[in-house]
């Protein structure tokens, strides 16, 4: 069998096992945990393109989740617009947002690229926090609900249900994997890594750092606005709690500990350390001293992240060649 | 007319002046060796015609038009290229994903075809699937020089190519930019190797205390007494004609 056809086998199998995932399992909790993983493979895909492929470390990524998020929030609460047109207005706008914000800081490199995102962070929390009118303050917006999906030909079917929404979930994972795939594998995605490398040799060949830099820190806030929306549609609920500096952590744990750069590890990462803490759970007080230790150690056995030990034991060698260099 | 051209080019930091109204000219097929003592303004001429470094006064004209304010990827996109004093390579690519930036920042409709190309017109063709960092000082000196060509240069600007190199890879780096001229290339070499300066020159300008001093042919240059008394000195000049 060539390489091409295992490789494809394998991916059906992945494909078949998540497909299969709410009709094997019952647990209500269970598929929480996928639905919420499913949103951070989104967003982490979109970190990955900044922190992983242009190598800028941003902070401001739990930022633009949460404005993805109060974007659709507002349109379905203001105007009445379902999720299907608040999540792509929800990406437009957050990534015009990052847009806006890139033209700015982008041309900052190193510790002041990193303090100006948290403090855009921070500004956005104040912003949600203390524009009462718009956005209810600490009261958050509640409400919202998951629209119903129209099939030509079947009709209505409701997709409110943990086992429905998975699947939406998965459909929005897969596609940002996707786009975020085509992205890398295109001129535009090679840009990006020869600027992570060595960006004054990049400029000095011709091309511009601070324009590719920008269409990564857009792309990658879009989808992280993307995933804001889903969430948001999915637990109902929005409020500055969203713009808390943990969520940036643990995308970044995602994104740094999944082996950034190569999108499936952060893709990884992102379900991982959405179950690892919940799988803890049993140390009870030793619980989050357990996650800790576990994120230390796999700082310093496996500094290039998760995806490379599972490369080199699981895939054979001529088929990480490429997956390393992606 | 020639191809590049610096007219008066001035440049202070703050009470220091590091270039002085240097003109220059360098026109399609000619090699042009910017020598000096260290310190002398070379490396910011350089980085005043790459747009690293906006110039206090004067202007650079590439192809009669002024390229001074342009940032550095649109000077470099539109045919000026150079490489650096201190190696600057993609050190964890590979030699051929490294060197097809160039033609990528081009929008080359084959940059793997361009980098190939690069590669074996530096002599590295067989290591192209190494990685830069695995490469000895000399070929990573190479490897620069096949960056800067996979950009479709007019005109290549080299620090210091020769600099840490043996004498064999002297001479090869020496026959390679002998290469590039007879393909037209118009080349700008800053050099403190004398012996390269002055085989493969067609004119030399002499920089020093940011100022030009002199510029001629290099056997006018090397007889020059300014040049002599500011740069060569006695025990370098006999060594230069010795060689």
């Amino acid at each position: 069998m060539s390489d091409t056809s295992r490789r494809r086998l394998a991916t059906a199998a992945v494909c078949v096992a998540l497909l299969a995932v709410p009709l094997a399992v019952r647990d209500d909790y269970f598929l929480h945990l996928c639905i919420v993983a499913g949103v951070f493979v989104v967003a982490v895909l979109g970190l990955d393109l900044i922190v992983g492929y242009v190598g800028q470390l941003s902070l401001a990524h739990a930022a633009f989740f949460a404005i993805g998020a109060y974007t659709s929030a507002l349109l379905f609460v203001r105007l009445q617009w379902s999720m299907w047109l608040g999540l792509p207005a929800a990406a437009a706008f957050t990534g015009l947002v990052a847009l806006a914000l890139g033209s700015v800081i982008l041309r900052t490199r190193g510790h002041r690229f990193i303090i100006i995102t948290v403090v855009f962070a921070e500004l956005m929390k104040l912003v949600a926090t203390n524009w009462v009118d718009v956005t209810r303050g600490f009261m958050g917006l509640p409400g919202l609900q998951i629209p119903t999906l129209y099939v030509p030909g079947i009709g209505a079917i409701d997709i409110a249900s943990k086992e429905r929404f998975y699947y939406v979930v998965l459909v929005a994972a897969i596609l940002a994997f996707i786009a975020c795939r085509a992205i890398v594998r295109s001129s535009i995605g090679r840009k990006f890594v020869l600027i992570r490398e060595n960006e004054a040799l990049a400029e000095s060949l011709g091309i511009s750092a601070l324009r590719y830099s920008m269409i990564a820190f857009a792309a990658g806030a879009a989808l992280a606005g993307a995933a804001g929306s889903l969430y948001a549609h999915y637990v109902g609920f929005v409020s500055p709690d969203l713009f808390n500096f943990s969520y940036v952590t643990i995308m970044l744990i995602m994104v740094i500990l999944g082996g950034k750069g190569t999108l499936l590890g952060p893709a990884l990462g992102a379900v991982l350390f959405t179950f690892l803490p919940e799988l803890l759970r049993e140390a009870s007080h030793w619980r989050m001293i357990t996650f800790a230790t576990i994120l230390i150690v796999a700082t310093l056995f496996m500094p290039r992240g998760i995806i490379f030990p599972l490369l080199e034991h699981l895939v054979p060698r001529r088929w990480r060649i490429r997956n390393a260099a992606a | 007319m020639p191809l590049l051209e610096g007219r008066g080019l001035t440049v202070r930091f703050g009470g220091l002046t590091a270039l002085k109204g240097v003109d220059l000219a360098v026109g399609p097929g000619e090699v042009l060796s910017v020598i000096g003592p260290n310190g002398a303004g070379k490396t910011t001429l350089f980085n005043v015609i790459t747009g690293r470094v906006r110039p206090t006064a004067g202007s650079v004209l590439f192809r009669g038009e002024a390229i001074e304010r342009l940032a550095p990827f649109r000077i470099a996109q539109r045919g000026v290229v150079r490489t650096f004093q201190k190696t600057e390579v993609f050190g964890a690519l590979s030699l051929q994903d490294g060197v097809a930036a160039g033609a990528l920042a081009h929008d080359d409709p084959d940059p793997a075809a361009r980098a190939r190309e690069a590669l074996s017109t530096v002599g590295l063709q067989d290591k192209a699937e190494l990685t830069a960092q695995q490469l000895s000082y000399g070929d990573q000196r190479l490897l620069e020089l096949a960056q800067a060509l996979a950009a479709q240069p007019a005109v290549l600007l080299l620090d210091e190519p020769a600099s840490g190199m043996n004498h064999q890879e002297c001479t090869h780096m020496m026959e390679l930019i002998g290469k590039l001229r007879a393909r037209g290339l118009a080349i700008v070499l800053v050099e403190h190797n004398m012996h390269v300066v002055m085989t493969i020159s067609d004119r030399v300008v002499v920089i020093n205390y940011g100022e030009k001093i002199a510029e001629g042919r290099p056997e006018e240059v090397r007889a020059d007494r300014r040049v002599i008394e500011a740069y060569l000195g006695v025990d370098r000049q006999a060594d230069a004609r010795a060689r």
